[in-house]
C-alpha cells in the first residue's frame, strides 16, 4: 500500500469507496492499491468480493455508464477516472469481459479485431497490420475468415484478447479469462500473459482461485466483502494471510494448502510454505509417507443404466461430433466426461437426456432403445443440471418452481406437494428464498435449485450436471458436491462433465476421457493421470497434488497410492 | 453447435460476393415487381426463380430453407387462406363434393400467398448471404452517420445471438416435464418463458454488449476508419440489374397476355 504513492504506478486508488446504485451497502469500501507498470497483477476473491466492480472502476464503465456513488480517486494511465468519459478511457485499458462473446460486435474474426482500433480513428494500413500481429499473438492467424460463432470456447477467449491486443493500451485487464477453458489451454493463455509482461504491459488477471501460475506474478491483490484484504508479492501475503484466504473459499494449490496447515501445526517453517509443485518436492523430502487403509472397494455395480455400442452424433450431417463410443453406466456409479473444448462431452449428455438422436451404433437407456424414449418420458429416469440453470427456470418462484416438477411427475396431491418442496428447501438450503423469483437467487442458490428441480420428483436414477465449478467460487461448488454426494449415497448415479481435474481427483470414482468425438480412455482418474499420452491428447493436466506425488517419488520418496486429496496427503505425513 | 438459420451461410458464392447495398436493391425490385404482377403465373416464376437462385446459384443449403420454409410459406399461407375465407366469390371453378371453389378468393388468396412467401424469401436470401457488416458500411457511405447504421448491425448480428438462447431454453424446458393437465395451457406456459427467459437474458446481453463496446472506443468520436470500406460490385450491379429486366419482361409478358 505505501506503492501508491510510486512514480512508475500505472493505476491508484485512494481511499475508493463505490455503492451501485440500487444497493445500500458498498461493493468496494476504502480501498488504497496500486499497480505498478509492466507488471502482472492476480486479483482474487470469492465470489461477490468486489472483483468486476474493480475493474469496471479501471476503464470508466462504473461510474459512467453503471451509474453509483463514487467518493475517492481512481487514477489510470495519468486519468482521473471520475473526470474521463470511457470512451477516452479506451485507448488506455483494454477489458476482456467474463464472457467474450458478449463483446463480440461483428461477425468475422479479423472485422472483431479491427473493431476498436477503428473506433479509435487509426488508420486502416496500420490496422490491418495489428490486425495480422494480434491474431498472430494468440495462434488464431489461420482463422481470421472465421465466423466467430464458429469458434470454440477457447478461440472465443483468444479472440476477445487479440481484440484487446490491437487497442495497443499500456494495461490489460482480463476477468477470468480462463474459467470455461481446458486445462491445457488455461496453461496457453498463461504463457501468454507473461509474453505480454516481457514486452512491457501491465496486466491485471481476476480470478476466483489461485494456482500455480501465482508463482510467476509480481503481485496478488486480495479482496473480500468489497475491502482491500492484502496486497504485496505473493509469497508475503500467502504467508499472512493464505489461512484467511481458505477461509473465504478461495482455493490456493493443493502444495501450498498442504505446506500451510503443515506450518500451522509446526511442522514445516513459515518461510517454506511453497509456491509450486517444484519447491512442495523440495519442502516435503523430510517426510515420510505411512500407507493409507486401503479405500473401501466400490460397491458391486447394480444394474447397467446406460449402454452405448458404436455411438455416433453428427450436427447437420456434417463433421462427427461423436464416432464410435462404447461404455456402460452402471447404478450407483460416480463418473466424469473430461476432455478439451469441443471433444463431445455436450453432445454426449444431450444424447443420454433424449434432447439429440444418435445417428450411428446403438444407445440404450434405462434398457430401451434411445430413438424409442420421449425427452419428457426420459426426464423421470434422469436428470440434467444445465450450466445456465435459469434456462430450466419455469415459474415466479422457488417454491412454484419445485411444485412444477411435481406435478410434471404426477404427484397432484397438494399436501404432498408442500410437504416435499418443504423437505427439498430444507435439503438445499434454500428455505429462506422460498418466495424469491427463481432468477433473483445468487449464482450458488440458482445452480442448487436446478438440482433440486430435478431431483424433488424423487424418480430420476440418474443425475448428470454439466460443469459444476461455472459461475461459482470453490465454496459454492464444495456445497454442490456434498450434496451430490449424499444423493449418491440415496442410490442415485452421478455423471459430470468437467474441466476441474481437483473436483474429477477428489470426488469421481471413474473418468470417460473425450477427444475430438472418440472415447480415449475409461477408468480411475489415478490410472488417467498416470498415462501421460492420453493426459496430453485429451489437453488435461495432473492436479498439482498428483504432480507432487510423481516430483517425490522422482526423488527418491515413497509414497503410498491413493493421496487424492489435500486431506488425505496430510494424513500420510508422518 | 446449433444451426443458425437466422444468420450469414458462409458460402462464398458469386451472390455471396455481391455487395450489400445492391442486394437490398435487388430485394426492393423483386418486390415492386411481385406488386405489378398481375397473375399468381408470374408471382409463381419469380418465387421458383428465388428459390433457384438460392439452391444453385448463392448454394444454400437445403436444410437451412426447410427450417425456415414454415417461416416462409406457412405464414404465407395461412395468409393465403385468410384472404380465400373473407374474398367474395362469383365465379365458380370446380366443386368437390357439395364445396364449390370460386375464382376470385382462389386468385386473391393464391396473390398473398405469393407475394408474402417472396418477400420473405428475398430477405433471407439478403440475410444468409449478407455480410451485415458489409451492409453497415454501405449505409455510412450513403451518409447514414455510423451510431445509426450500427443499430441496424447489432440488431441483425443479434438474431443468430436470440435464436441460441431460444434453443437453450426450449432444450432445457423439454426435460423438466409437463406439469399442466391440457397441452395448450402447457404450451402457453412455456411460449410466457420462452418470451421472460429469452427477453431477461437478451436485455441482460444487450446491455453487455453496449458497455462492451463502449469500452471499445465505440462513439469516441463523430466518425471512425474502417478497414474493409464499401465497394460496389459488378455482380451485385449484375444481379440487379438482371432481376430488373425479368421482372419487366415477365410484366411484358403478363400485359400481352402470354402469360
Amino acid at each position: 500500500m505505501n506503492l501508491a504513492k510510486n512514480s512508475d504506478a500505472l493505476v491508484t486508488f485512494e481511499r475508493v469507496t463505490f455503492t451501485h446504485y440500487d444497493r445500500s451497502a458498498p461493493a468496494l469500501s476504502g480501498i488504497d492499491l496500486s499497480i505498478r507498470r509492466g507488471t502482472v497483477t492476480l486479483l482474487v476473491g470469492p465470489s461477490g468480493s468486489g472483483k468486476s466492480t474493480l475493474c469496471m472502476l479501471l476503464n470508466g464503465i462504473i461510474p459512467h455508464l453503471l451509474g453509483g456513488e463514487l467518493s475517492g480517486k481512481v487514477i489510470v494511465d495519468g486519468h482521473d477516472v471520475a473526470a474521463t468519459a470511457v470512451k477516452d478511457l479506451a485507448g488506455s485499458v483494454g477489458l476482456l469481459f467474463q464472457d467474450p462473446e458478449s463483446m463480440f460486435a461483428t461477425l468475422q474474426v479479423e472485422d472483431e479485431v479491427a473493431f476498436g482500433p477503428e473506433n479509435l480513428r487509426q488508420p486502416p494500413a496500420e490496422i490491418a497490420e495489428r490486425v495480422t500481429a494480434a491474431l498472430d499473438y494468440v495462434g488464431l492467424g489461420a482463422l481470421r475468415k472465421n465466423l466467430v460463432w464458429a469458434l470454440s470456447g477457447g478461440q472465443v477467449q483468444k479472440l476477445g484478447l487479440a481484440a484487446v491486443l490491437a487497442m495497443q493500451t499500456p494495461l490489460i485487464i482480463l476477468d477470468e479469462p480462463t474459467a470455461n477453458l481446458d486445462p491445457a489451454t488455461t496453461h496457453s493463455v498463461h504463457e501468454l500473459i507473461l509474453r505480454l509482461r516481457d514486452e512491457g504491459k501491465t496486466v491485471v488477471l481476476v480470478t476466483k482461485d489461485l494456482d500455480e501460475f501465482m508463482a510467476e506474478v509480481d503481485d496478488l491483490i486480495v479482496l473480500s466483502d468489497g475491502k482491500l484484504l492484502a496486497q504485496g508479492a505473493p509469497r508475503t501475503v500467502i504467508e499472512q494471510h493464505g489461512l484467511e484466504m481458505l477461509d473465504m473459499g478461495i482455493w490456493l494449490p493443493e502444495p501450498t494448502e498442504i505446506g500451510m496447515r503443515l506450518a500451522l501445526e509446526g511442522r514445516l517453517p513459515t518461510a517454506a510454505i511453497p509456491l509450486t509443485v517444484a519447491e512442495a518436492a523440495d519442502a516435503f523430502q523430510g517426510f515420510r509417507f505411512r500407507t493409507q487403509a486401503a479405500p473401501a472397494a466400490p460397491a458391486a455395480p447394480g444394474e447397467v443404466l446406460i449402454r452405448a455400442e458404436e455411438l455416433e452424433f453428427a450436427y447437420g450431417g456434417h463433421t462427427k461430433a461423436l464416432r464410435g463410443v462404447s461404455f456402460e453406466i452402471r447404478q450407483g456409479e460416480i463418473a466424469a466426461i473430461v476432455g478439451q473444448n469441443g471433444a463431445g462431452k455436450s453432445t454426449l449428455s444431450k444424447l443420454l437426456v433424449g434432447l439429440l438422436k444418435p445417428t450411428g451404433g446403438r444407445l440404450d437407456l434405462f434398457g430401451k432403445p434411445a430413438r424409442k424414449w420421449k425427452v419428457q418420458a426420459l426426464a423421470n429416469e434422469v436428470a440434467l443440471v444445465f450450466q445456465n440453470p435459469e434456462h430450466q427456470f419455469l415459474c415466479d418462484s422457488v417454491t412454484e418452481e419445485l411444485a412444477y416438477s411435481l406435478l410434471a411427475q404426477g404427484v397432484d396431491d397438494e399436501a404432498e406437494i408442500k410437504r416435499r418442496v418443504d423437505e427439498m428447501l430444507a435439503r438445499l438450503d434454500i428455505t429462506e428464498t422460498a418466495s424469491s423469483h427463481p432468477f433473483a437467487l445468487s449464482a450458488g442458490a440458482k445452480r442448487r435449485l436446478g438440482v433440486a428441480t430435478m431431483l424433488v420428483g424423487g424418480r430420476a436414477r440418474l443425475l448428470i450436471v454439466d460443469e459444476p465449478t461455472y459461475g461459482q467460487d470453490r465454496r459454492l461448488t464444495e456445497r454442490l458436491m456434498e450434496l451430490i454426494n449424499n444423493l449418491r449415497r440415496e442410490g442415485i448415479t452421478v455423471l459430470m462433465i468437467t474441466h476441474d481435474m481437483r473436483l474429477v481427483d477428489a470426488y469421481i470414482e471413474r473418468a470417460l476421457v473425450m477427444a475430438d468425438g472418440c472415447k480415449i480412455f475409461d477408468g480411475a482418474p489415478g490410472a488417467l493421470f498416470q498415462s501421460p499420452e492420453i493426459v496430453e491428447r485429451a489437453a488435461l493436466r495432473p492436479t498439482s497434488l498428483r504432480r507432487l506425488v510423481d516430483a517425490l517419488r522422482g526423488c527418491g520418496v515413497e509414497v503410498p497410492d491413493g493421496l487424492n486429496t489435500v486431506q488425505a496427503f496430510i494424513k500420510a505425513m508422518v | 453447435m446449433s444451426e443458425q438459420t437466422l444468420a450469414y451461410i458462409d458460402n462464398n458464392s458469386i451472390i455471396h460476393r455481391a455487395d450489400a447495398l445492391s442486394k437490398v436493391a435487388w430485394v426492393l425490385v423483386v418486390v415492386i415487381a411481385t406488386f405489378q404482377f398481375q397473375s399468381s403465373i408470374a408471382r409463381g416464376i419469380m418465387l421458383l426463380a428465388l428459390l433457384f437462385l438460392a439452391v444453385f446459384v448463392a448454394h444454400i443449403p437445403l436444410k437451412a430453407i426447410l427450417k425456415v420454409s414454415p417461416l416462409i410459406f406457412g405464414v404465407a399461407l395461412l395468409l393465403g387462406i385468410f384472404h380465400y375465407a373473407v374474398t367474395k366469390g362469383v365465379t365458380p371453378l370446380f366443386s368437390i363434393g357439395s364445396f364449390v371453389v370460386m375464382k376470385e378468393p382462389l386468385e386473391d388468396g393464391a396473390a398473398f400467398f405469393f407475394r408474402l412467401a417472396i418477400m420473405v424469401m428475398a430477405s433471407f436470401m439478403l440475410i444468409w448471404t449478407t455480410d451485415i457488416r458489409e451492409l453497415m458500411t454501405g449505409l455510412v457511405r450513403l451518409g447514414l452517420p455510423y451510431r445509426f447504421a450500427f443499430a441496424i448491425f447489432m440488431a441483425l448480428r443479434f438474431l443468430p445471438v436470440i435464436q441460441q438462447e431460444v434453443d437453450a431454453v426450449r432444450a432445457a424446458h423439454a426435460i423438466r416435464g409437463r406439469a399442466a393437465r391440457s397441452q395448450l395451457s402447457h404450451r402457453i406456459r412455456l411460449w410466457q418463458r420462452y418470451l421472460f427467459t429469452v427477453i431477461v437474458n437478451g436485455l441482460r446481453k444487450a446491455e453487455n454488449t453496449a458497455t462492451a463496446i463502449e469500452s471499445r472506443g465505440f462513439g469516441a468520436y463523430p466518425d471512425r476508419t474502417y478497414v474493409k470500406d464499401f465497394r460496389w460490385s459488378v455482380s451485385g450491379i449484375l444481379l440487379v440489374v438482371v432481376f430488373l429486366l425479368f421482372g419487366i419482361g415477365l410484366i411484358v409478358l403478363e400485359r400481352q397476355h402470354l402469360l
